[in-house]
Protein backbone atom coordinates (compact mmCIF):
# COMPACT_ATOMS: atom_id res chain seq x y z
CA UNK A 1 0.00 0.00 0.00
CA UNK A 2 1.56 3.93 -0.99
CA UNK A 3 2.53 5.99 1.77
CA UNK A 4 0.09 9.17 1.42
CA UNK A 5 2.58 12.13 0.68
CA UNK A 6 2.95 14.27 4.11
CA UNK A 7 1.11 17.78 3.30
CA UNK A 8 4.36 19.64 4.27
CA UNK A 9 8.04 18.52 3.91
CA UNK A 10 10.66 19.85 6.57
CA UNK A 11 14.15 20.97 4.60
CA UNK A 12 16.81 20.97 5.95
CA UNK A 13 19.06 24.24 4.79
CA UNK A 14 21.17 22.42 2.07
CA UNK A 15 17.81 20.55 0.77
CA UNK A 16 16.52 24.33 1.30
CA UNK A 17 19.52 25.88 -0.68
CA UNK A 18 19.01 23.54 -3.36
CA UNK A 19 15.62 24.33 -3.90
CA UNK A 20 15.56 28.02 -4.51
CA UNK A 21 18.88 27.22 -6.91
CA UNK A 22 16.60 25.25 -9.17
CA UNK A 23 13.63 27.84 -8.34
CA UNK A 24 15.86 30.51 -8.62
CA UNK A 25 16.34 31.10 -12.39
CA UNK A 26 12.89 31.17 -13.44
CA UNK A 27 10.89 32.47 -10.08
CA UNK A 28 13.35 34.52 -8.82
CA UNK A 29 12.16 33.02 -5.52
CA UNK A 30 14.88 33.97 -2.73
CA UNK A 31 15.21 37.61 -4.14
CA UNK A 32 11.60 37.72 -3.97
CA UNK A 33 11.21 35.97 -0.51
CA UNK A 34 13.99 38.65 1.04
CA UNK A 35 12.12 41.28 3.21
CA UNK A 36 12.47 44.85 2.45
CA UNK A 37 12.66 46.73 5.60
CA UNK A 38 10.59 49.46 6.78
CA UNK A 39 12.35 53.34 6.32
CA UNK A 40 10.73 56.06 8.21
CA UNK A 41 10.09 59.18 6.29
CA UNK A 42 12.24 62.19 7.00
CA UNK A 43 11.12 65.57 7.83
CA UNK A 44 11.60 67.02 4.20
CA UNK A 45 10.07 63.98 2.58
CA UNK A 46 7.04 63.92 4.72
CA UNK A 47 6.61 67.97 3.89
CA UNK A 48 6.77 67.19 0.46
CA UNK A 49 4.70 64.13 0.43
CA UNK A 50 1.60 66.06 2.76
CA UNK A 51 1.96 69.25 0.56
CA UNK A 52 1.50 67.22 -2.60
CA UNK A 53 -1.80 65.39 -0.80
CA UNK A 54 -3.04 69.38 0.00
CA UNK A 55 -2.51 69.78 -3.89
CA UNK A 56 -4.36 66.90 -4.91
CA UNK A 57 -7.35 67.67 -2.44
CA UNK A 58 -7.48 70.94 -3.67
CA UNK A 59 -6.73 70.40 -7.50
CA UNK A 60 -9.73 67.73 -7.25
CA UNK A 61 -12.29 70.25 -5.92
CA UNK A 62 -11.14 72.52 -8.95
CA UNK A 63 -12.14 70.02 -11.30
CA UNK A 64 -15.37 69.15 -9.22
CA UNK A 65 -15.82 72.81 -9.89
CA UNK A 66 -15.02 73.07 -13.33
CA UNK A 67 -17.65 70.04 -14.23
CA UNK A 68 -20.06 71.65 -12.12
CA UNK A 69 -19.43 74.71 -14.29
CA UNK A 70 -19.32 72.69 -17.63
CA UNK A 71 -22.35 70.68 -17.24
CA UNK A 72 -24.40 73.29 -16.46
CA UNK B 1 23.95 41.03 -33.98
CA UNK B 2 20.45 38.17 -34.62
CA UNK B 3 21.11 36.61 -30.91
CA UNK B 4 20.74 40.06 -29.43
CA UNK B 5 17.59 41.02 -31.35
CA UNK B 6 16.01 37.55 -30.53
CA UNK B 7 16.79 38.43 -26.73
CA UNK B 8 15.01 42.00 -26.82
CA UNK B 9 11.83 40.18 -28.90
CA UNK B 10 12.09 38.05 -26.19
CA UNK B 11 12.42 40.56 -23.24
CA UNK B 12 10.43 43.69 -25.13
CA UNK B 13 6.92 43.29 -23.85
CA UNK B 14 6.11 45.53 -20.86
CA UNK B 15 7.49 48.96 -22.14
CA UNK B 16 5.97 48.40 -25.39
CA UNK B 17 2.51 47.63 -24.08
CA UNK B 18 2.76 50.30 -21.16
CA UNK B 19 3.52 53.39 -23.99
CA UNK B 20 0.78 51.84 -26.40
CA UNK B 21 -1.54 50.72 -23.69
CA UNK B 22 -1.29 54.91 -22.63
CA UNK B 23 -2.37 55.88 -26.20
CA UNK B 24 -5.72 54.72 -25.03
CA UNK B 25 -9.22 55.92 -25.53
CA UNK B 26 -9.40 59.37 -23.98
CA UNK B 27 -5.65 60.04 -25.14
CA UNK B 28 -6.88 59.38 -29.21
CA UNK B 29 -9.50 61.74 -28.26
CA UNK B 30 -7.14 64.45 -26.79
CA UNK B 31 -4.51 64.10 -29.54
CA UNK B 32 -7.83 64.71 -32.06
CA UNK B 33 -9.38 67.65 -30.14
CA UNK B 34 -5.57 68.87 -30.38
CA UNK B 35 -5.45 68.47 -34.31
CA UNK B 36 -8.80 69.45 -34.66
CA UNK B 37 -8.61 72.75 -32.09
CA UNK B 38 -5.03 73.61 -32.99
CA UNK B 39 -3.71 72.37 -36.02
CA UNK B 40 0.09 71.81 -36.41
CA UNK B 41 2.32 74.13 -34.43
CA UNK B 42 2.79 74.45 -30.70
CA UNK B 43 1.09 71.06 -29.85
CA UNK B 44 3.15 68.45 -32.24
CA UNK B 45 6.40 69.48 -30.28
CA UNK B 46 4.78 69.42 -27.20
CA UNK B 47 3.06 65.70 -27.25
CA UNK B 48 6.61 64.65 -28.18
CA UNK B 49 7.93 66.39 -25.21
CA UNK B 50 5.08 65.01 -23.28
CA UNK B 51 6.74 61.33 -24.33
CA UNK B 52 10.44 62.15 -23.35
CA UNK B 53 8.76 62.55 -20.04
CA UNK B 54 7.26 59.31 -19.92
CA UNK B 55 10.10 57.54 -20.62
CA UNK B 56 12.01 59.58 -17.99
CA UNK B 57 9.57 58.19 -15.44
CA UNK B 58 9.37 55.07 -16.84
CA UNK B 59 12.59 53.67 -17.11
CA UNK B 60 12.82 54.04 -13.37
CA UNK B 61 9.89 50.98 -12.84
CA UNK B 62 11.98 49.21 -14.97
CA UNK B 63 15.60 49.30 -12.46
CA UNK B 64 12.96 49.25 -9.99
CA UNK B 65 11.11 46.05 -10.84
CA UNK B 66 14.59 44.33 -11.41
CA UNK B 67 16.35 45.44 -8.76
CA UNK B 68 13.51 44.59 -5.90
CA UNK B 69 11.35 42.06 -7.64
CA UNK B 70 8.39 43.60 -6.49
CA UNK B 71 5.11 45.76 -7.78
CA UNK B 72 5.02 49.43 -6.82
CA UNK B 73 2.34 49.19 -4.36
CA UNK B 74 4.18 46.03 -2.40
CA UNK B 75 6.57 48.07 -2.51
CA UNK B 76 5.38 51.05 -1.40
CA UNK B 77 3.22 49.39 1.41
CA UNK B 78 6.50 47.56 2.75
CA UNK B 79 8.66 50.47 2.67
CA UNK B 80 7.10 52.99 3.85
CA UNK B 81 4.21 51.31 5.83
CA UNK B 82 0.51 50.98 5.06
CA UNK B 83 -0.20 54.85 5.68
CA UNK B 84 1.38 56.07 2.61
CA UNK B 85 0.48 52.98 0.89
CA UNK B 86 -3.44 53.26 1.13
CA UNK B 87 -2.77 56.75 0.31
CA UNK B 88 -0.72 56.20 -3.36
CA UNK B 89 -3.56 52.50 -3.83
CA UNK B 90 -6.63 55.17 -3.12
CA UNK B 91 -5.24 57.19 -6.03
CA UNK B 92 -4.39 54.20 -8.39
CA UNK B 93 -8.17 52.55 -7.45
CA UNK B 94 -9.86 55.64 -8.30
CA UNK B 95 -7.85 56.72 -11.61
CA UNK B 96 -7.81 53.76 -12.67
CA UNK B 97 -11.71 53.25 -12.93
CA UNK B 98 -12.16 56.22 -14.10
CA UNK B 99 -9.79 56.24 -17.00
CA UNK B 100 -11.61 52.41 -17.45
CA UNK B 101 -14.49 54.30 -17.71
CA UNK B 102 -13.29 56.28 -20.08
CA UNK B 103 -11.85 53.49 -22.39
CA UNK B 104 -14.99 51.87 -22.55
CA UNK B 105 -16.35 55.29 -24.33
CA UNK B 106 -13.74 54.90 -26.97
CA UNK B 107 -14.93 51.02 -27.42
CA UNK B 108 -18.59 52.51 -27.55
CA UNK B 109 -18.12 55.15 -29.78
CA UNK B 110 -15.73 53.60 -32.40
CA UNK B 111 -18.22 50.91 -32.84
CA UNK B 112 -20.99 53.24 -33.11
CA UNK B 113 -19.65 54.28 -36.42
CA UNK B 114 -20.13 51.23 -37.68
CA UNK B 115 -23.78 51.27 -36.54
CA UNK B 116 -22.84 48.40 -33.22
CA UNK B 117 -25.26 49.55 -30.22
CA UNK B 118 -23.84 50.59 -27.23
CA UNK B 119 -24.60 47.98 -25.16
CA UNK B 120 -23.70 45.24 -27.81
CA UNK B 121 -20.52 46.88 -28.06
CA UNK B 122 -18.95 46.91 -24.18
CA UNK B 123 -21.00 43.14 -23.99
CA UNK B 124 -17.87 42.85 -26.87
CA UNK B 125 -15.72 44.36 -25.38
CA UNK B 126 -15.60 42.29 -21.81
CA UNK B 127 -15.77 39.04 -23.89
CA UNK B 128 -12.46 40.03 -25.51
CA UNK B 129 -11.16 40.76 -22.25
CA UNK B 130 -11.62 37.42 -20.37
CA UNK B 131 -10.52 35.82 -23.69
CA UNK B 132 -7.43 37.78 -23.44
CA UNK B 133 -6.77 36.44 -19.93
CA UNK B 134 -8.07 33.08 -19.99
CA UNK B 135 -4.80 32.14 -21.53
CA UNK B 136 -3.76 31.88 -18.05
CA UNK B 137 0.32 32.35 -19.51
CA UNK B 138 1.43 35.77 -18.83
CA UNK B 139 3.80 35.07 -22.12
CA UNK B 140 0.89 34.63 -24.26
CA UNK B 141 -1.28 36.83 -22.99
CA UNK B 142 1.84 39.32 -23.46
CA UNK B 143 1.59 38.39 -27.41
CA UNK B 144 -1.91 38.41 -27.81
CA UNK B 145 -2.28 42.01 -26.53
CA UNK B 146 1.43 43.25 -28.37
CA UNK B 147 -0.11 42.26 -31.50
CA UNK B 148 -3.44 44.06 -30.84
CA UNK B 149 -1.62 47.27 -29.23
CA UNK B 150 0.29 47.32 -32.37
CA UNK B 151 -2.95 48.40 -34.40
CA UNK B 152 -2.38 51.38 -33.01
CA UNK B 153 -0.29 52.17 -35.48
CA UNK B 154 -3.19 52.40 -37.98
CA UNK B 155 -3.55 56.53 -37.55
CA UNK B 156 -0.37 56.69 -39.26
CA UNK B 157 -1.57 55.73 -42.55
CA UNK B 158 -5.10 57.42 -41.83
CA UNK B 159 -2.34 60.54 -41.21
CA UNK B 160 -0.80 60.18 -44.58
CA UNK B 161 -4.69 59.81 -46.52
CA UNK B 162 -5.01 63.38 -45.11
CA UNK B 163 -1.95 64.57 -47.26
CA UNK B 164 -0.10 66.41 -44.23
CA UNK B 165 1.77 69.99 -44.83
CA UNK B 166 5.60 68.25 -44.45
CA UNK B 167 6.91 71.21 -44.40
CA UNK B 168 4.72 73.41 -41.32
CA UNK B 169 5.36 69.86 -39.43
CA UNK B 170 8.91 70.18 -39.67
CA UNK B 171 8.85 73.93 -39.09
CA UNK B 172 6.57 73.39 -35.71
CA UNK B 173 9.03 71.09 -34.31
CA UNK B 174 12.00 74.05 -34.99
CA UNK B 175 9.37 77.07 -33.49
CA UNK B 176 6.89 75.31 -31.28
CA UNK B 177 4.47 78.25 -33.37
CA UNK B 178 1.97 78.46 -33.89
CA UNK B 179 -0.22 78.81 -30.52
CA UNK B 180 -4.02 79.90 -31.97
CA UNK B 181 -5.67 82.22 -29.78
CA UNK B 182 -2.77 82.67 -27.34
CA UNK B 183 -2.65 80.59 -23.87
CA UNK B 184 -6.04 80.74 -22.65
CA UNK B 185 -7.90 77.95 -20.62
CA UNK B 186 -9.11 76.31 -23.62
CA UNK B 187 -5.16 75.82 -23.96
CA UNK B 188 -4.27 74.77 -20.74
CA UNK B 189 -7.52 71.96 -20.95
CA UNK B 190 -5.48 70.40 -23.68
CA UNK B 191 -2.29 70.66 -22.56
CA UNK B 192 -3.20 68.63 -19.24
CA UNK B 193 -5.28 66.62 -21.55
CA UNK B 194 -2.61 65.81 -23.88
CA UNK B 195 -0.23 65.42 -20.79
CA UNK B 196 -2.09 63.13 -18.87
CA UNK B 197 -2.73 61.40 -22.14
CA UNK B 198 1.06 60.46 -21.90
CA UNK B 199 1.84 60.17 -18.01
CA UNK B 200 -0.33 58.84 -15.59
CA UNK B 201 -0.29 56.81 -12.47
CA UNK B 202 -1.77 53.38 -13.84
CA UNK B 203 1.33 53.03 -16.05
CA UNK B 204 4.06 53.02 -13.29
CA UNK B 205 2.23 50.57 -11.55
CA UNK B 206 1.40 48.37 -14.32
CA UNK B 207 5.33 48.88 -15.86
CA UNK B 208 6.88 47.26 -12.55
CA UNK B 209 4.22 44.76 -11.75
CA UNK B 210 4.54 43.48 -15.50
CA UNK B 211 8.45 43.88 -15.35
CA UNK B 212 8.29 41.48 -12.25
CA UNK B 213 5.90 38.70 -13.57
CA UNK B 214 7.92 38.76 -16.56
CA UNK B 215 11.16 38.20 -14.69
CA UNK B 216 13.69 40.91 -15.42
CA UNK B 217 17.00 40.93 -13.33
CA UNK B 218 19.56 43.30 -12.97
CA UNK B 219 21.28 42.01 -16.01
CA UNK B 220 18.19 43.24 -18.37
CA UNK B 221 18.23 46.71 -17.23
CA UNK B 222 19.25 47.54 -20.71
CA UNK B 223 16.58 45.86 -22.31
CA UNK B 224 13.49 46.95 -20.65
CA UNK B 225 14.72 50.81 -21.34
CA UNK B 226 15.22 49.71 -25.06
CA UNK B 227 12.04 48.34 -24.52
CA UNK B 228 10.31 51.64 -23.13
CA UNK B 229 11.89 54.12 -25.50
CA UNK B 230 10.70 51.77 -28.60
CA UNK B 231 7.15 51.84 -27.08
CA UNK B 232 7.53 55.57 -26.84
CA UNK B 233 9.15 56.02 -30.31
CA UNK B 234 5.95 53.96 -31.95
CA UNK B 235 3.10 55.98 -29.18
CA UNK B 236 4.79 58.86 -30.26
CA UNK B 237 4.72 58.67 -33.89
CA UNK B 238 0.96 57.57 -33.80
CA UNK B 239 -0.04 60.14 -31.45
CA UNK B 240 1.46 62.59 -33.57
CA UNK B 241 -0.35 61.28 -37.01
CA UNK B 242 -3.52 61.68 -34.98
CA UNK B 243 -2.83 65.21 -34.95
CA UNK B 244 -1.72 65.36 -38.20
CA UNK B 245 -5.22 63.20 -39.20
CA UNK B 246 -7.37 65.79 -37.18
CA UNK B 247 -5.81 69.11 -38.54
CA UNK B 248 -8.15 69.17 -41.74
CA UNK B 249 -10.89 70.07 -39.58
CA UNK B 250 -9.32 72.91 -37.80
CA UNK B 251 -8.03 74.59 -41.48
CA UNK B 252 -11.02 73.77 -42.86
CA UNK B 253 -12.58 75.42 -39.64
CA UNK B 254 -14.89 72.66 -38.73
CA UNK B 255 -15.67 72.98 -34.83
CA UNK B 256 -14.69 70.65 -33.10
CA UNK B 257 -16.16 71.79 -29.36
CA UNK B 258 -17.96 68.44 -28.90
CA UNK B 259 -16.93 65.87 -31.31
CA UNK B 260 -16.71 62.13 -29.45
CA UNK B 261 -14.04 59.87 -30.76
CA UNK B 262 -16.61 58.60 -33.93
CA UNK B 263 -17.72 61.91 -34.73
CA UNK B 264 -14.21 62.72 -35.51
CA UNK B 265 -14.50 59.83 -38.27
CA UNK B 266 -17.76 61.10 -39.00
CA UNK B 267 -16.28 64.50 -39.97
CA UNK B 268 -13.00 63.25 -41.60
CA UNK B 269 -15.06 61.26 -43.65
CA UNK B 270 -15.68 63.66 -46.42
CA UNK B 271 -12.08 64.28 -46.45
CA UNK B 272 -10.45 61.30 -46.54
CA UNK B 273 -13.58 58.50 -47.84
CA UNK B 274 -15.26 55.58 -46.13
CA UNK B 275 -11.92 53.26 -45.72
CA UNK B 276 -10.13 56.57 -44.29
CA UNK B 277 -13.09 57.35 -41.42
CA UNK B 278 -13.33 53.54 -40.66
CA UNK B 279 -9.96 52.67 -39.88
CA UNK B 280 -9.83 56.02 -37.27
CA UNK B 281 -12.77 54.24 -36.09
CA UNK B 282 -11.32 50.67 -35.72
CA UNK B 283 -8.33 52.54 -34.40
CA UNK B 284 -10.14 54.46 -31.47
CA UNK B 285 -11.91 50.79 -30.58
CA UNK B 286 -8.32 49.25 -30.51
CA UNK B 287 -6.63 52.01 -28.05
CA UNK B 288 -9.89 51.84 -25.41
CA UNK B 289 -9.39 47.98 -25.83
CA UNK B 290 -5.75 47.35 -25.22
CA UNK B 291 -6.09 50.38 -22.82
CA UNK B 292 -9.05 48.09 -20.85
CA UNK B 293 -6.85 44.77 -20.79
CA UNK B 294 -3.99 46.70 -19.34
CA UNK B 295 -5.42 48.90 -16.67
CA UNK B 296 -8.03 46.37 -14.95
CA UNK B 297 -4.35 44.29 -14.84
CA UNK B 298 -2.87 47.50 -13.30
CA UNK B 299 -5.74 47.56 -10.90
CA UNK B 300 -5.78 43.93 -9.67
CA UNK B 301 -1.66 43.68 -9.67
CA UNK B 302 -2.52 46.46 -6.93
CA UNK B 303 -4.71 44.76 -5.02
CA UNK B 304 -2.98 41.56 -5.20
CA UNK B 305 0.08 42.75 -4.20
CA UNK B 306 -1.58 44.86 -1.10
CA UNK B 307 -4.40 41.80 0.07
CA UNK B 308 -1.13 39.59 -0.24
CA UNK B 309 -3.05 37.61 -2.46
CA UNK B 310 -1.53 35.46 -5.21
CA UNK B 311 -1.20 38.28 -8.42
CA UNK B 312 0.01 36.48 -11.37
CA UNK B 313 -1.55 35.93 -15.30
CA UNK B 314 0.38 33.20 -15.50
CA UNK B 315 -2.33 31.99 -12.46
CA UNK B 316 -5.20 29.66 -13.33
CA UNK B 317 -8.50 30.75 -12.31
CA UNK B 318 -8.58 28.69 -9.46
CA UNK B 319 -5.15 29.92 -7.81
CA UNK B 320 -6.06 33.51 -8.60
CA UNK B 321 -9.45 34.07 -7.92
CA UNK B 322 -9.63 37.41 -5.79
CA UNK B 323 -6.61 38.84 -8.47
CA UNK B 324 -9.55 37.87 -11.54
CA UNK B 325 -12.64 39.30 -9.87
CA UNK B 326 -11.09 42.52 -9.15
CA UNK B 327 -9.63 42.68 -12.71
CA UNK B 328 -13.45 42.03 -13.82
CA UNK B 329 -15.37 43.74 -11.76
CA UNK B 330 -13.92 46.89 -12.24
CA UNK B 331 -14.40 46.36 -16.13
CA UNK B 332 -17.53 45.30 -15.58
CA UNK B 333 -18.94 48.07 -13.50
CA UNK B 334 -16.92 51.06 -15.86
CA UNK B 335 -19.07 49.27 -19.09
CA UNK B 336 -22.24 49.24 -16.91
CA UNK B 337 -21.84 52.87 -16.51
CA UNK B 338 -20.95 53.83 -19.98
CA UNK B 339 -24.31 52.65 -20.50
CA UNK B 340 -25.94 55.44 -18.24
CA UNK B 341 -28.24 57.14 -20.80
CA UNK B 342 -27.61 61.15 -20.85
CA UNK B 343 -24.03 60.77 -18.90
CA UNK B 344 -21.50 63.41 -20.98
CA UNK B 345 -19.11 61.26 -22.65
CA UNK B 346 -16.64 63.90 -24.20
CA UNK B 347 -16.52 65.99 -20.75
CA UNK B 348 -15.97 63.06 -18.62
CA UNK B 349 -13.19 61.91 -20.84
CA UNK B 350 -10.95 65.02 -21.04
CA UNK B 351 -11.84 65.63 -17.16
CA UNK B 352 -10.54 61.84 -16.84
CA UNK B 353 -7.20 62.87 -18.28
CA UNK B 354 -6.54 66.20 -16.21
CA UNK B 355 -7.45 64.13 -13.10
CA UNK B 356 -4.90 61.71 -14.34
CA UNK B 357 -2.15 64.79 -14.26
CA UNK B 358 -2.76 66.14 -11.07
CA UNK B 359 -2.43 62.78 -9.58
CA UNK B 360 0.70 62.16 -10.89
CA UNK B 361 3.28 64.46 -8.69
CA UNK B 362 2.23 62.52 -5.42
CA UNK B 363 2.71 58.94 -7.29
CA UNK B 364 6.26 60.31 -8.55
CA UNK B 365 7.54 61.43 -5.57
CA UNK B 366 6.98 57.55 -4.10
CA UNK B 367 8.93 56.73 -7.35
CA UNK B 368 11.44 59.11 -6.87
CA UNK B 369 12.11 58.19 -3.09
CA UNK B 370 12.22 54.78 -3.92
CA UNK B 371 14.55 54.45 -7.22
CA UNK B 372 17.12 56.69 -4.69
CA UNK B 373 17.26 54.66 -2.08
CA UNK B 374 20.73 53.09 -1.87
CA UNK B 375 19.65 49.84 0.78
CA UNK B 376 17.03 48.71 -1.90
CA UNK B 377 18.67 49.94 -5.91
CA UNK B 378 22.60 49.39 -4.57
CA UNK B 379 24.04 50.37 -7.62
CA UNK B 380 20.71 50.43 -9.67
CA UNK B 381 20.33 53.61 -7.81
CA UNK B 382 19.43 56.82 -10.35
CA UNK B 383 22.21 58.61 -11.06
CA UNK B 384 21.79 62.65 -11.04
CA UNK B 385 21.00 63.26 -14.32
CA UNK B 386 18.28 60.97 -14.12
CA UNK B 387 17.31 62.54 -10.91
CA UNK B 388 17.35 65.95 -12.34
CA UNK B 389 15.33 65.10 -15.66
CA UNK B 390 12.74 63.36 -12.24
CA UNK B 391 12.29 66.51 -10.70
CA UNK B 392 11.42 68.78 -13.61
CA UNK B 393 9.09 66.52 -14.73
CA UNK B 394 7.15 66.61 -11.35
CA UNK B 395 7.83 70.49 -11.41
CA UNK B 396 6.27 70.70 -14.78
CA UNK B 397 3.24 68.56 -14.03
CA UNK B 398 2.67 70.66 -10.92
CA UNK B 399 3.41 73.75 -12.62
CA UNK B 400 0.70 72.58 -15.42
CA UNK B 401 -1.97 71.63 -12.63
CA UNK B 402 -1.34 74.81 -10.87
CA UNK B 403 -2.30 77.10 -13.70
CA UNK B 404 -4.98 74.69 -14.66
CA UNK B 405 -6.68 75.67 -11.86
CA UNK B 406 -5.76 79.36 -11.54
CA UNK B 407 -7.89 79.27 -14.83
CA UNK B 408 -10.85 77.31 -13.63
CA UNK B 409 -10.64 79.84 -10.03
CA UNK B 410 -9.66 83.12 -12.38
CA UNK B 411 -11.05 82.45 -16.14
CA UNK B 412 -9.86 86.03 -17.18
CA UNK B 413 -6.43 85.32 -15.73
CA UNK B 414 -4.94 84.87 -19.07
CA UNK B 415 -6.60 87.80 -20.81
CA UNK B 416 -3.50 90.36 -20.10
CA UNK B 417 -1.07 87.95 -21.37
CA UNK B 418 -2.94 88.07 -24.91
CA UNK B 419 -5.47 85.05 -24.36
CA UNK B 420 -8.88 84.45 -24.00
Amino acid sequence: MMKKPEACVAMDASEESLVLAALEPDQLAAAKKQHVPRRQLKGAELAVLWALRLYLLFMAAVVLYQAWIGTH
Amino acid sequence: MLSRLRLLWLLAGPGVLVMLGENDGPSMLSYAATGAKFGIGFFLPFIVLTFIMAVVVQEMTVRLAAATHRGHAELIFERFGPFWGWFAMIDLGIGNFLTLITEFIAIRAGLGFFGVPPAASVAAALVLLYTALMTHRYWTWERITLAIAACNLVFIPVALMTHPDWHAAGRAFGVWKPLPGGLSKDVLLIVLADIGATVTPWMLFFQQSATVDKGLTRRDIGFGHLDTVAGALLAAATAVATVLATTPLFLHHMSAENYQAAEFAQALQPLIGRLGASLFALGMVEAGMVACVTISISSAYAFGEVAERPHSLNLPLSEGKAFYAVLFLCAALAAAIVLIPGLPLVYVVLLVNVIAVLAMPPALIFLFLLVNDKELMGSSASPRWANALAAAVVVLLTGAGILFGCSVIAPNLFAAWGGN
